[in-house]
């Protein structure tokens, strides 16, 4: 009984110097992270000193918006929860010329005024829903603009400063989510070896 | 980690969600909702509150960033959420500094060391 009470005792020693690491390692990366937003901040008002007060607003905001960056989550044994984000590539601008003229490819049905034939008429929906697919391949998903675009073509280093600043806080976010996770996880693991031990602390005053 | 991955939402004031929609996290789904809520001082409380159990409830979002003198507004809110997914975030606002003291997180791994525990 004496050597699982020691055992469980080295194991909780264990836990709670990872968890201070854990603790220490997380608030030195929120740390970080606020000094980036609060840098993005700093960017994003020089931005509006230059380009006026209400010209970086909410009312600039895109009408259509495309998620440039995702995060992938995978859930691991130990019940930590490790984050990653990916970012989409957007296109350089004048990489690709723009393309003129009629944009689906294929057959067009010329419309003529011949008078419609009963025997047709089951052809008519599936050439249509031909058509339509083909029109959704060529065209593809729309491609996502550069939030950049939204206050203008020609925008101030500082807001540019502001994006990148903002995209370093967004990758940090997951290494902070996922550090929150693992915390959690190893006080979890904690709190079931300290119930362990009192159990078996209970155990040996009882005989 | 296969598939298209999950979206990080935003509740904050203008500048911090002006500052992450910038940094591309910005998404309006096909039913025009947005992943994002702009706080401004005319926003009630149970707006807000909505739309984090909103957030919550969508199975698209990873992480939820929000400002933590919003978080405050609805604390019992945030800590009721025990799940990982998707991981809430405190960050701090312009106006209102970050405070470790009051972080959700920071707060429950505190409690480990209450005197409760080492009876």
């Amino acid at each position: 009984m004496g050597v699982e009470v020691t055992e469980v005792s080295l194991r909780l020693d264990e836990l709670l110097l990872q968890f201070m690491d854990q603790l220490e390692l997380l608030e030195d990366r929120k740390r970080t992270l606020n000094s980036l937003i609060e840098e993005g901040w700093f960017a994003i008002s020089k931005a509006r000193y230059a380009m006026g007060n209400k010209s970086v607003s909410a009312l600039q905001y895109g009408s259509e918006m495309e998620p440039l960056v995702h995060v992938h989550h995978r859930a691991l044994e130990t019940g930590e929860v490790a984050f990653r984000t990916e970012r989409k590539e957007l296109q350089p601008p004048g990489g690709f010329p723009e393309e003129i003229g009629p944009k689906e490819e294929g057959m067009r049905r010329r419309k003529t005024n011949k008078p419609k034939d009963p025997t047709e008429e089951p052809q008519e929906p599936q050439q249509a829903s031909l058509l339509k697919d083909v029109s959704r391949q060529v065209g593809g998903q729309p491609q996502p603009q550069d939030p950049l675009k939204w206050f203008g073509i020609l925008v101030p280093q500082s807001l540019k400063q502001a994006q990148s600043n903002f995209k370093r806080v967004i990758e940090l976010s997951a290494e902070v989510a996922a550090l929150q996770t693992r915390l959690m996880a190893t006080r979890r693991e904690m709190q079931r070896s300290l119930q362990e031990k009192r159990e078996l602390l209970t155990g040996k005053e009882e005989q | 980690m296969a598939g298209r991955g999950k979206l990080i939402a935003v509740i904050g004031d203008e500048d911090t969600c002006t500052g992450f929609l910038l940094g591309g996290v910005g998404e309006l789904n096909k039913n025009r909702k947005p992943n994002f809520l702009v706080v401004e001082k005319d926003t009630s409380i149970t707006e807000i509150e909505e739309t984090f159990k909103s957030f919550l409830a969508r199975d698209d979002i990873g992480i939820i960033l929000i400002n933590q003198f919003i978080a405050e507004m609805i604390r019992h809110a945030i800590d009721a959420h025990m799940q990982s997914i998707p991981a809430v975030l405190e960050i701090p606002s312009k106006e209102h500094p970050y405070d470790a003291s009051k972080d959700s997180i920071l707060r429950r791994a505190k409690g480990m060391f209450s005197a409760e525990d080492f009876r």
